[in-house]
């Protein structure tokens, strides 16, 4: 079985690798159209959704850290605690989550689909480098869009929170909230939380291209396929932002993580 | 299906052709030697393994091909030669890689041994970027079509043209409108395809494998799935294209009427190997038991259920 895994490991990061290497050597902009028509599916698909669960967490962010910071007898902490909530953890995953859940999984019934369909060969056979074509111009794409999708995401999930520690809550006046809440993070935070991201939305896509080129035995087959496609990608979310916290906060002198 | 593997799959009597594939040219009969062995041979016995010359040259040339997936010994020794500006028909019973033939013959699979050439030029051994660019030569239809699900009709039989040349849009659109007039489907451009019949959609494949003037146009079961008269329609279709635009043309088939009706070369094929081939009278009036069983499509003959 591990070396069911280690070669399957293998695979995937050949693949993946010819798609990474498509988009850097610039070889994908012969199909820009097609990565343009893949980044209008993306935002007008997907963002909404995505902005929807961020704000929800954000919103349960405030919430704990309205009645953690009352508990403790500080009220003003809830600034503290949903700056870090927010910005280093749960938006990331948030952003991760839902990402795994509508545009992988959507990859990898698409390019399923057309695998078993015997489109991917029809293109193929049309002279195109299918690779190119279909996974390259979905990775450009992530990376053209979600980084604006991802920071007003960040900035409605701190709406959400000011709204749920101030208005509803209602403990903590809005000058104490922000105060502690701006205290609490800089701008290189954002860069971190945006790599943090990035990182995840990158890995996502690329296996859901896997999977989704890579799909056989007919519709069954897809299904099992996207359903591999979640669990991969709900592990490397996990262990990227756990890496992310240790790598951009774990040295950070005002609250080391696991240091 | 259980396949039983040759003991020796090299020494089957064609060997030959692996240090001459010139010899492999239509235009020279070449009936394969005495063989040897005829326990390891039992299962090709009626392999006849006769190839009449078409009188044109090949267009494609299969040179002792042997492919497998896992266990399933799918080709085993081909030698077949598909002659140019014809249509021919490659016919044999389901299971047999009549479609493995195919994806061959494009460079989606590579023969675990042996040679696949195209005009002369070895389809294996090309690298990626010229694969692509002789991949422009051909028109290969679909069992199902193979429409992109999410283009309408114009735009997947635009395809082609808009990634491959520099046409403006009134160019395209004059020769994709003609196109899809030509296969029945004129004013339809804006269905997309799960709107369509599975007739619809190898039409519609059609005109798609048409736009680019391919020199080689490949079928693969243009008649599945469909009725006898739609079939028979698009037989006729196949034969009229042809007349008006030449070029060499491979059908792949198990439908005998399909066969009588296009058919100017045809190859059958059965376990992986050539049982005869050559023109399509000469064949409807061959000899060999299986190949009469095949065409006459009968239930009493050498080829059983197994």
């Amino acid at each position: 079985m591990p070396r069911e895994w280690l070669s399957a490991t293998g695979e995937i990061g050949r693949f993946t690798g010819s798609i990474v290497r498509d988009v850097w050597g610039l070889r994908v902009f012969r199909f820009f159209g097609e990565a343009l028509r893949q980044s209008g599916i993306l935002i007008i698909s997907s963002a909404a959704v995505i902005w929807a669960l961020m704000f929800v967490l954000a919103l349960t962010c405030g919430i704990e850290g309205a009645y953690f910071g009352i508990s403790l007898g500080a009220p003003t902490v809830a600034g503290q605690f949903a700056a870090w909530c927010d910005l280093r953890e749960v938006i990331p995953y948030a952003f991760g989550y839902m990402m795994a859940a509508k545009v992988g999984t959507g990859i990898v019934a698409e390019l399923g689909a057309m695998r078993i369909s015997e489109e991917i060969d029809a293109l193929e056979v049309m002279g195109i480098n299918s690779v190119t074509f279909l996974c390259a111009t979905r990775l450009l794409a992530a990376w053209l869009v979600l980084p604006f999708m991802y920071l007003i995401g960040i900035g409605g999930a701190f709406l959400a929170s000011y709204i749920a520690v101030v208005q509803q809550v209602g403990a903590v006046s809005s000058g104490g909230f922000l105060l502690l809440f701006w205290q609490f993070q800089n701008p290189p935070d954002f860069l971190y939380s945006l790599i943090k991201a990035m990182v995840m939305a990158t890995a996502i896509v690329l296996v859901g291209c896997y999977y989704g080129y890579n799909a056989s035995g007919g519709p069954v087959g897809v299904g099992r396929a996207t359903a591999k496609s979640m669990v991969l990608n709900l592990i490397l979310i996990h262990l990227i932002g756990m890496l992310g916290t240790q790598v951009f906060w774990g040295a950070n002198p005002r609250a080391p993580i696991g240091g | 299906m259980a396949v039983e593997e040759p003991v020796e799959p090299e020494s089957h009597g064609v060997k030959e052709t692996e240090s001459e594939p010139e010899s492999a040219h239509a235009g020279v009969v070449f009936e394969p030697p005495p063989r040897e062995g005829a326990g390891e041979e039992e299962e090709f016995e009626l392999h006849t393994g006769t190839i009449r010359p078409s009188k044109a040259p090949d267009a494609i040339e299969f040179i002792d091909v042997h492919k497998s997936f896992g266990r399933n010994h799918v080709l085993r020794g081909l030698n077949m030669g598909l002659p140019e500006g014809q249509i021919s028909m490659i016919i044999g019973p389901s299971g047999t890689g009549k479609s493995v033939c195919i994806k061959h013959i494009v460079g989606l699979l590579y023969p675990d041994e042996g040679d696949v050439l195209v005009h002369g030029q070895s389809i294996p051994s090309l690298p990626d970027a010229e694969l692509f660019e002789i991949r422009k030569k051909f028109g290969v239809l679909f069992q199902d079509g193979a429409l992109f699900g999410s283009l309408n009709l114009y735009d997947n039989v635009a395809f082609p043209l808009r990634q491959h040349t520099e046409k403006g849009e009134e160019e395209i659109a004059e020769i994709v409108n003609r196109r899809m007039r030509e296969v029945g489907l004129g004013g339809e451009g804006t269905k997309m395809p799960n709107e369509l019949s599975g007739g619809m959609r190898k039409r519609a494949g059609f005109a798609r494998a048409l736009v680019l003037d391919p020199q080689i146009v490949l079928f693969d079961e243009p008649d599945s799935g469909l009725d006898p008269v739609r079939t028979a329609l698009l037989c006729e279709l196949i034969k009229e294209v042809h007349s008006e635009h030449g070029g060499c043309y491979v059908v792949i088939t198990h439908d005998i009427m399909s066969a009588r009706r296009v058919a100017e070369h045809i190859s059958v094929l059965w376990k992986g190997r050539i049982v005869e081939s050559g023109p399509a009278q000469e064949l409807f009036a061959s000899e060999n038991p299986f190949v009469r069983q095949f065409l006459s499509g009968e239930a009493v003959g050498p080829l059983g259920m197994e």
